[in-house]
């Protein structure tokens, strides 16, 4: 118990003048991605660099919900994939990622609501994700707390029940994910910031750090909410992407009570009970692009209206702790994936808005193998920036809770 | 975070009473030549500066007015007569 304390990722690395691949961001899909490119791809010259330290963005601020329950043919199956890695990646790495598979109940409060709840039922099953309807009278028998009165705002009219879905601890997948790219050979650079992306003749060429220059043939930018601003600052292009500062807090411990993931996008909250027994609750988002990652008084007041109305045993609970991350949301609520274009060796993984923690095992895994190769994995190429010049925007935006300066 | 905005009209007021209308680019492109990328360029690209934006807002649950403003992203500080350099 008193040992000294050891970073699970080994020694501090020196920062080596050349790697194979430079991956700009320490969170959950630059760990992923360089964990996968050392381990299935066999590229482990591979350096991470990190301007604070690894899971300070989105990676260490998220709640930590997983599922997989998305609207489109082309995002279930990948986050199919991201569902069925985590107790894979337990053994894998040898390190408990706490996976609480306890699902997902999505309340819907209008007859409107239960019919797009059916067709995302029916997407889900045909992709053989495990997803049903339920009614008010069954929503009381699975989880009592939920209040099915219909002398409440928004009644409720039934629930879209999506049972492998659930919670994991958001710091065990930093520390297992960093754990297990060490042990392969990746360097991981906290306090080191890129400055720069160095390009000659339409490809990657290195990295500016404060540190000093690296030379790469490729770069990957997963940097969470900052990746938007920082591709047009150093590479000039652009992205459909709005920043935006979402928030989310607990509630004092209580004893166990709340046995699902409870979410409600007409309350514009969702809840569950953290295994140390706080409620953890979020979903507010500003709605203007703002990298602040800044608390409100606005939003304490929004979450206790509306969880002392659906989940009435929280009225008098206290709030504990209250925090922000950034969230950096496209017009269609899906990611983008993309690589060499229009130059050779840059490639990027952003937009991921509030899905990006659930999906990062499997997102990781095939940007690792698009690097490696070259080329782009059939599951990505429906995710690449040019799908919005080409009017084929993704569907998205029908699953639960849109939210968007747009809107 | 909490956020006044100076209406033209109004003077300054409570952010909540705002809507967000977009970062500031410039006219609409003319149609003649357009390609599907100027136009999507137009309609989705954003420069997502950590920094101060030129920006549209409208006085949505006020007098309804659009103007624009300067306010920096990493504050949420309106800033008067700036020249914007990203
Ligand atoms: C409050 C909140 C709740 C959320 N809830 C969920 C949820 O329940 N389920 C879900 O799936 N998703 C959720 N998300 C979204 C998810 O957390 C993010 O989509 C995801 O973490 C972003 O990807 P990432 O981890 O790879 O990046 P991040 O962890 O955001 O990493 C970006 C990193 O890049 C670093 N960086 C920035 N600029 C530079 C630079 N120039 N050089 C070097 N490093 C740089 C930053 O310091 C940061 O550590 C939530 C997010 C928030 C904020
Ligand atoms: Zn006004």
């Amino acid at each position: 118990m008193f040992r000294r304390f050891k970073p699970l990722w080994g020694k501090k690395p020196g920062l080596k003048s050349t790697y194979d691949a430079v991956i700009i961001g320490g969170g959950l899909h630059s760990l992923a991605t360089a964990y996968y490119l050392a381990k299935e791809q066999g590229m482990s010259n591979v350096a991470i660099l990190e301007k604070n330290f690894i899971g300070f963005g989105g990676a260490g601020r998220n709640t930590a919900i997983v599922r997989a329950n998305q609207r489109t043919q082309e995002n279930v199956p990948l986050y199919k994939e991201a569902l069925d890695l985590w107790p894979i990646l337990t053994k894998e790495l040898d390190y408990n990622l706490m996976f609480n598979n306890c699902g997902n109940l999505n309340l819907m409060h209008s007859e409107a609501a239960m019919n797009a709840a059916r067709m995302n039922v029916c997407t889900a099953q045909f992709h053989g994700v495990e997803s049903h309807l339920l009614d008010p009278r069954q929503i009381k028998e699975l989880e009592p707390a939920i209040n099915i009165s219909p002398d409440i705002t928004y009644p409720i009219h039934g629930a879209m029940f999506h049972p492998p879905g659930g919670v994991i601890r958001h710091d065990a997948v930093v520390w297992g994910l960093a754990k297990g790219a060490a042990a392969h050979g990746v360097h991981i650079h906290q306090q080191t910031e890129a400055t720069a992306i160095h390009t000659d003749g339409g490809k990657i060429t290195g990295v500016e750090t404060h540190r000093g220059r690296i030379n790469s043939p490729r770069v990957l930018v997963s940097a969470g909410g900052y990746s938007a601003g920082i591709i047009n600052k150093m590479m000039g292009v652009k992205l459909p992407i709005s920043v935006l500062t979402i928030q989310a807090m607990v509630t004092q411990p209580l004893k166990p009570v709340l046995h699902h993931v409870v979410s409600s996008g007409m309350y514009h909250a969702y809840a569950n009970q953290t295994l140390k027994g706080e409620i953890a609750t979020g979903a507010h988002m500003d709605q203007w692009p703002n990298y602040t990652t800044l608390t409100t008084a606005h939003y304490i007041k929004h979450q206790a209206e509306a969880l002392s109305e659906f989940l009435p045993f929280l009225r008098g609970v206290k709030f504990m702790r209250h925090w922000a991350g950034l969230a950096d949301m496209t017009p269609d609520m899906a990611p983008i994936m993309d690589g060499n274009d229009p130059v050779e060796g840059f490639y990027m993984n952003c937009g991921w808005g509030y899905f990006g923690f659930k999906s990062c095992t499997a997102a990781g895994r095939h940007m690792a193998s698009f690097i490696a190769k070259g080329e782009c994995p059939e599951r990505l190429k429906p995710f690449g920036l040019r799908r919005y010049e080409n009017h084929r925007l993704m569907g998205e935006t029908a699953a639960l809770v849109t939210y968007t300066p747009d809107n | 975070m909490a956020l006044t905005i100076t209406c033209p009209v109004c003077g300054k007021r409570n952010g909540y009473e705002f809507r967000y209308g977009g970062e500031d680019k410039g006219p609409r492109p003319v149609e003649e030549g357009m390609t599907p990328r100027s136009w999507c360029d137009y309609v989705h690209m954003n420069a997502c500066v950590a920094g101060v934006q030129k920006e549209w807002w409208c006085h949505k649950n006020g007098c309804g007015a659009w103007f624009t403003i300067h306010r920096n992203t990493l504050t949420n500080l309106e800033v008067e007569g700036v020249e914007v350099t990203s």
